[in-house]
Formats: structure tokens, C-alpha cells, sequence
């Protein structure tokens, strides 16, 4: 966020240079106001793993951290992708732009795929949300990450639809930018979530 | 005539807000909500202790409720204002903004009949009251819509002087997340999730309470626009 200070001043023109932040200003609402809500999420979650430190251990250690690892892979090679589509986009290569955020959506699905997976392990093994704490808030914390993830995919695949249709770098680049930076933030969420629930003692 | 209408309707929703809250919090005492894991007579006990002020508080909520409907239809008539967004999305908006009147006027009629009958089984009246906060706090299907509808008129708005400026979208659609958890409380009796808890009753109240704001704010600069030129 440094350069919040840099466009507040800047001039409305839109040149690149000039433009430090990426996406329109609503974009950066909408991502520092998800934020919050998942740092309320996350304190809740840590108040209560205070309160009871053995039962939130105990649960912990049936999850399979192997998936979590997976999808944290997936989630940071699908960023990478639409770092990469940007990249080509800003050098007018759309065709190959569009390519790039299709493989990060599939990186998206991936991580949906497995996701399901884990899910009807577990709910296979009769560990459901009601089971005790520690599952409330796995099941809700990583839903609702989960629900960023479909929408997320939703966007990038129309990014990947218009890059396809040819970008024009002064009416399309603010959206492709604010999509970019949802999809960062939905990985960011998840470098923040897997650690504190699959791993932390 | 047209610009003191839309001020009507615009002013028309601090009377809501005024109306409801009073009602709600310190007349009938629903703010901080009861528990939901509290037994039938301690619901019951509460509806025959407070009777008085529960049914006052209903009175004025409902008294209440009908001037939120002023504020839905400007919402809608604002949108119609902006070029190249499809009538549609006003429509949906009217119609989640109508529904959403509905879903707080039966749980407030629950409420009232709770409190009219104080003396009979209590178990009937801790139905009627769960009845009531279910549908209060988690009926959050038409509110969405008018989220998503509002949130889009805005992306879609290509009016040379926009009617909404454009972060009045995203704060839309963070709304409509924030939402979300209140579908929870089906599944918990105590704890964050549940109706009382912070993230399934607090967090959306909150939600609420900003989006509310934000709503007034930009429709009040919206009018004075419109008018200006």
C-alpha cells in the first residue's frame, strides 16, 4: 500500500507511471474491508484455541496437513500465473495473457478438488462442524475462504475471456488489475488460514 | 417537487432508524439478543417480566419499518438515473428491498404474539421466539440481492457524471459477504456463531449499520446532483 499516498495526490490522468496502485479505488475498499472481517475470523479462532488448548491440538492433529500444503502450492502457482498473464498483457500479448489466467483457474479448481476431497474425508470419518470447537471453525474458516475461491475463479476466467477478445490497455487494464489483486488476496488469506489452522500449536 | 419527494424518502429512513432502534433495544431489550441456548421458561419468564415494554417495543418497529420502504424505491429511482444499466437490476433491487420490509415485520408480529399470551406453555412461546430471531437475523437471501443488483448498476454505470461514485460498489458487494455468516446460526446454540454471537448477529449489525451509512450518504449527494445541472 505505499503507493496510496503517491496516487492520492497524483493527477486523474492514467498514465502507468504515475499509477502506483493497482485497480480502482473500490477495488482496495472491498479487499481491506474483507480483510477485516477475516481478521475478526482469526482472532475469534485464536481466542478460543486459548480458551481450550488440548481439544484444539487433539483436532488438529487429525487433519491432513499434506492437503493444506498441496493447496497452498496451488494457490501461490496459480498467483503466479496471473502475475505472468499481467505481465503478458501489459505487453499486448492478449492470446497468451488469456492462456496463462485459464491455467490459474485451473489452479483454482485444483484446490476445489481437493478441497471436496478433505471435506468428505472428513465427514466421512463423523468429524462434522458440530463435532466440537476446533471443527466449527474448520469448517467455517476454510468454507468461506473456500466460497473466495469460486467467485475468484469466476472472475479470472472472464479476465481470461476478455483478454482472449483483445485488451485495451486504457478502458480494460483497471478491471484485469482489480481482479488480479482479489485472486492475490484470496491467496493471501489462505498463507495466513493454513498455517494457523493445520499447523500452529 | 421531485428533488423534496426523493429528500422525503431519503429522511424517511432515520425515522426508520430511529423508530427501530428504539423499539428494539431499550424498550423491548432484544439488543444484546437472548440466548439462543436458554431454557423454554427463561424465555418465557422473559416475555411475562418485560411484557409491557416488548409489546411497546413491536409497536414502534413496526411503526418503524414502513418508512424503510421511501428509502428502497429512491435506491431504485436513483438507479434508473444511470445510462446503460439495464432496468432490471432496479427492479430485482425493489423487489429484495420489499421483501426484506416483510422479513422484519413477521418476526415482529412473532414477537408480539409471544408477548400476548405471556401466561401460556412456555415452550410455545420459546418457539415463537426462536421463530422470530431465525428469520430476523438469518433471512439474508433478499438483502443480498439488492447488494448484488446495487453493487452492479454501479460497475455498469456509464452516465458522464456517475450517480454513485464507483467504491459504492465494492462496499455492496463486501456487504453481501458480510452476510454470509448469519446462515450459521442454524447450526449453533452458543458460541460466535450462534444468533448472539459476534460474527453471526454483530459482524452483519455492523455490516448493516455501514452499509446503511454509505447508502444515505452517496443517495443524499446523488440528489443534489441531479439537481444541480
Amino acid at each position: 500500500m505505499s503507493g496510496a499516498e503517491i496516487t492520492a495526490d497524483a493527477p486523474m490522468s492514467r498514465t502507468r507511471a504515475e499509477r502506483h496502485m493497482p485497480g480502482e479505488e473500490g477495488v482496495w475498499v472491498f479487499i481491506m474491508g474483507d480483510m477485516t472481517v477475516f481478521a475478526l475470523f482469526f482472532l475469534v479462532f485464536a481466542w478460543y484455541s486459548g480458551q481450550a488448548p488440548e481439544l484444539f491440538a487433539a483436532s488438529q492433529a487429525t487433519l491432513n496437513a499434506g492437503y493444506g500444503l498441496f493447496n497452498t502450492c496451488l494457490l501461490l502457482t496459480s498467483s503466479w500465473f496471473v502475475v505472468l498473464a499481467m505481465n503478458a498483457v501489459r505487453h499486448r500479448l492478449d492470446r497468451q495473457a488469456a492462456v496463462l489466467f485459464v491455467l490459474a483457474a485451473c489452479c483454482g479448481l485444483g484446490f476445489s478438488v481437493i478441497k471436496v476431497l478433505e471435506y468428505g474425508e472428513k465427514i466421512g470419518a463423523g468429524l462434522v462442524p458440530v463435532t466440537n470447537d476446533f471443527y466449527m471453525f474448520y469448517y467455517i474458516l476454510t468454507g468461506l475462504h473456500f466460497v473466495h475461491v469460486v467467485i475468484g475463479m469466476i472472475v479470472v476466467l472472464f479476465m481470461a475471456l476478455r483478454a482472449w477478445r483483445g485488451v485495451n490497455l486504457r478502458t480494460h487494464l483497471s478491471f484485469l488489475e482489480g481482479g488480479a489483486s482479489y485472486w492475490h488476496m484470496v491467496d493471501l488469506l489462505w498463507i495466513v488460514l493454513f498455517p494457523l489452522i493445520y499447523l500452529m500449536k | 417537487m421531485n428533488k423534496t419527494a426523493q429528500y422525503m424518502c431519503l429522511w424517511s429512513a432515520a425515522v426508520m432508524g430511529l423508530l427501530v432502534t428504539v423499539g428494539w433495544w431499550p424498550v423491548a431489550q432484544f439488543v444484546p439478543p437472548p440466548s439462543p441456548s436458554l431454557s423454554a421458561e427463561q424465555i418465557a419468564e422473559m416475555f411475562s417480566t418485560n411484557t409491557f415494554g416488548i409489546r411497546t417495543g413491536m409497536l414502534l418497529m413496526l411503526a418503524g419499518v414502513g418508512f424503510f420502504m421511501p428509502f428502497i424505491a429512491l435506491i431504485s429511482a436513483q438507479m434508473r438515473r444511470m445510462e446503460h444499466t439495464p432496468p432490471v437490476l432496479a427492479y430485482t433491487q425493489l423487489l429484495g428491498g420489499s421483501m426484506s420490509v416483510m422479513i422484519i415485520i413477521v418476526p415482529i408480529i412473532l414477537w408480539t404474539t409471544a408477548a400476548f399470551r405471556p401466561e401460556r406453555n412456555p415452550e410455545i412461546t420459546q418457539m415463537l421466539n426462536d421463530a422470530a430471531w431465525l428469520l430476523v437475523a438469518m433471512a439474508f437471501a433478499p438483502g443480498i440481492m439488492q447488494n448484488l443488483t446495487i453493487g452492479l448498476a454501479v460497475l455498469w454505470d456509464k452516465s458522464a457524471k456517475r450517480v454513485f461514485p464507483r467504491w459504492v460498489a465494492y462496499v455492496n458487494f463486501w456487504m453481501a459477504l458480510g452476510f454470509l455468516p448469519a446462515g450459521l446460526m442454524t447450526y449453533f446454540k452458543v458460541g460466535p456463531f450462534a444468533w448472539d454471537g459476534l460474527l453471526a448477529f454483530w459482524l452483519p449489525l455492523a455490516a448493516f449499520a455501514i452499509w446503511f451509512n454509505v447508502m444515505f450518504i452517496a443517495l443524499q449527494k446523488a440528489i443534489k446532483e441531479q439537481h444541480e445541472a
